[in-house]
């Protein structure tokens, strides 16, 4: 009986939670690669889309992403108006390793840490690389899981989208 | 077959507040989730150590769900293992809801009840964690709360207990920090290059007496400590290109199965330092640990239960070979240091070609601390100089070319070097020499059909002994083509082959289909327990035999 008191609260809940888009969540704390705490409510990019992109250091694919990116990160930015946030998952064994390894890379991503994965738990990620796309209302409009050369392209279409929806 | 449902009450009660409390947020609300699905049908391989499995079909699975809304947050994991996949405990078999909370999330405090991850610092005395794939889940269930009075400044208080299984451990652990960022708080240091954050915490761990015999003699008992603290204090300094982060710690005594029952107090060092700029960077590592084994069940030798996180600070590699043995850290006692260096030649330069060429380097090295026994359990345990270096654990070295040879080609080779001394898992034996080439060659065909080859070769001075049974041991080859039409398909086939001094053939073939949040991923051969990267994404897996399947997906 239980059961199906709480499978109706959840169908409830869903049923009137889930018309909107999901927005990001607020107030959860990551860190900055200066070690400063950052709340994720400044996550913004004054209404122009922005793409989250959960990785880590040991993570080849997602390594692979965001050194594809940063190929064309230029033009995606002026024809758009894109940032790139990228969130490392590394913990405590490899989160030092981030900052030499962002600039090592010479990627030029807004980069926060993530050590103890409130925002991944937040954001439903399993997998890493995941990565969203955020819309100028702060809404989430995309996300996919996992990255091969060329799926950049379809990653840019979304922004433009995003971005002509947010112009209009 | 257990059954976890003692909660749900509370569950209703939890999920219902948003409406009781904001009434008009209802519609502002958010459902979101994940759901996960692993499962294998093995059968007994003697040679790869893939167990006889009687109901032949293991199954691991997990849902998440979360509901927000504006600050406050609920949520709750049903987990299933029928059984529990290889690899993972036993004591996991069963269902039910795992794990449950409700937060809130404001810009001064936030509040979370029931079960919680956090981390003081870099875990050194406190870390509650999970990692899925591993089978670790060391949440506390309990209140945690965190204070921002003024921005640059915060503080933590909790109080739970640990996460064992599908219970939870005796001991209860209580802790506090604080830190603060001297920019933030500071007005004149607000634009400085110099940053700094400062912390510390404090950690106490409290468990019921017990009898635990004096050296197995039942006529003694251990004079057991009820409370047991542990502190460490932390900064993070950055100037320009330069950054430095050191934390120290130190417990009181604790004797446990860990330390085979000794009062030494234990401690802790971590160094970090680093300079980098766009295109290079150097990074320097250095740790002591000293009988820094700190969990809340003193008889618990497990995986689980652990209130602190020391980490492993070799470099975690991808390929298979590279991370065939991988490094633990022996939290009783060891020293290491390790380096990194990141270089990234200009484009149009004569070695850096048109597009460059990245360089990485990285080597660690790991010893044992020097020990000078005084006795056994009930003792001090023994001394040790602080600066004198034990037995070789572990040392490796390796090196990483990559370089995009054409706009549709991109190579990586990585030549590396190891030194493994089994003895850091549990056995006596030679230290094992290993060298080990990997190519990686990635080919984008056109827009949406991509293709990746792999070669690695593993040479070794280790060979099989039927005794040990330590299945790496031997001369290896690996090949792997990996096919993906765009980011939504994937098909890899690998062969893993000891064709010298070893024993064992890993064939696998898998095929996997990504549309956004989700992922299906079906495989059948023989699986090496690790990290595996295949089809775009990383995740660690347990070894097998046979048809493993996998979906995850997010909402």
């Amino acid at each position: 009986m239980k059961k199906i008191v709480l499978s109706m609260v959840f169908m409830a809940i869903a049923t009137l939670a889930m018309a909107q888009n999901a927005t990001l969540p607020q107030n959860i704390t990551i860190k900055a690669l200066d070690g400063t705490s950052v709340q994720t409510s400044a996550l913004q990019n004054d209404g122009k889309p922005m793409i989250i992109s959960f990785w880590a250091t040991w993570c080849k694919p997602c390594n692979r992403e965001l050194n594809t990116i940063k190929e064309v990160y230029e033009e995606w930015q002026e024809e758009t108006g894109v940032k790139l946030v990228a969130i490392s998952i590394d913990d405590a064994r490899s989160a030092n390793r981030v900052k030499p390894h962002v600039d090592g890379n010479g990627w030029e991503y807004e980069v926060y840490l993530d050590q103890n994965q409130d925002f991944k738990r937040a954001m439903n990620v399993v997998n890493v690389p995941h990565t969203f796309v955020i819309n100028g209302k702060g809404e989430i409009v995309w996300q996919h899981t996992s990255f091969v050369e060329g799926s950049e392209e379809e990653l840019l279409e979304v922004v433009k989208k995003a971005a002509a929806e947010t112009a209009e | 077959m257990k059954t976890k449902q003692k909660h749900l009450p509370l569950l209703a009660l939890l999920l219902a507040t948003p409406f009781l409390g904001n009434a008009q947020g209802i519609l502002g609300g958010h459902v979101t989730g994940n759901i996960q699905l692993d499962g294998q049908i093995s059968h007994a391989d003697s040679v790869i150590g893939a167990a006889d499995v009687p109901e032949k079909l293991l199954m691991n699975a997990r849902a998440d769900i979360l509901y927000t809304n504006g600050n406050f947050s609920a949520g709750l994991r049903f987990e299933a293992y029928q059984n529990p996949m290889l690899g993972f405990n036993s004591k996991y078999q069963g269902q039910g809801i795992a794990n449950y909370f409700a937060a809130y999330n404001g810009d001064k405090l936030s509040v979370t009840m029931g079960n919680f991850y956090e981390q003081f610092g870099s875990g050194m005395i406190l870390r509650a964690y999970e990692d899925r794939y591993l089978g670790v889940d060391n949440s506390l269930l309990g209140l945690n709360v965190t204070l921002r009075p003024i921005e640059g400044v915060t503080l933590k208080a909790l109080a739970g207990k640990q996460r064992y299984y599908w219970e939870y451990g005796n001991g209860i652990v209580r802790g506090i920090d604080g830190e603060v960022n001297f920019n933030s708080i500071i007005k004149s240091m607000a634009e400085s290059k110099f940053r700094l954050t400062m912390g510390a915490g404090f950690v106490s761990k409290y468990e019921p007496d017990q009898t635990i015999s004096y050296t197995g003699n039942s006529a003694f008992r251990l004079k057991l400590p009820l409370n047991v603290g542990a502190g460490a204090i932390r900064a993070d300094i950055n100037y320009g290109n330069w950054s430095l982060q050191a934390e120290y710690a130190h417990k009181g005594q604790d004797p446990s199965i860990m330390n085979e029952f000794i009062y030494r107090e234990g401690d802790a060092l971590m160094l970090n330092a680093t300079y980098s700029q766009k295109g290079f960077s150097a990074n320097l590592q250095a740790k002591r640990v000293d009988n820094m084994s700190f969990k809340s069940v003193r008889t618990e030798s497990g995986e689980m239960l652990y209130i602190n996180y020391i980490p492993a600070i070799t470099k975690q590699h991808t390929y298979a070979f590279l991370s065939m043995y991988p490094y633990a850290t022996q939290t009783t006692g060891e020293m290491g240091l390790q380096a990194d260096v990141m270089y990234k030649i200009k484009k149009e330069t004569l070695l850096g070609g048109k597009y460059g060429t990245d360089i990485h380097l990285n080597g660690a090295i790991i010893t044992g601390i020097d020990t000078n026994r005084i006795g056994g359990d009930g003792t001090l345990g023994y001394t040790s100089d602080w600066f004198k270096t034990g037995d070789l654990y572990y040392a490796d070295a390796s090196l990483e070319v990559a370089k995009k040879l054409s706009s549709k080609l991109k190579l990586t080779c990585t030549y590396g070097y190891q030194i493994f001394n089994p003895i850091v898992e549990g056995h006596e034996g030679n230290l094992h020499h290993n060298h080990i080439l990997v190519g990686d060659l990635t080919w984008k065909i056109d827009k949406k059909n991509v293709l990746r080859f792999e070669a690695e070769w593993m040479g070794s001075d280790s060979k099989y002994d039927k005794n040990i049974d330590d299945k790496r041991c031997g001369d290896w080859i690996m090949g792997l083509v990996e096919y993906n039409f765009t980011s939504a398909w994937f098909v890899s086939v690998s062969d893993q082959y000891a064709y010298r001094d070893g024993v064992g053939n890993y064939y696998n073939i898998s095929v996997g289909y990504n549309h956004g949040a989700t992922r299906l991923q079906l495989g059948y051969g023989k699986q090496r327990e690790g990290l595996l990267c295949i089809g775009g994404v990383c995740r660690q897996v347990p070894a097998s035999n046979g048809l493993t399947f996998s979906l995850t997906t997010s909402f």
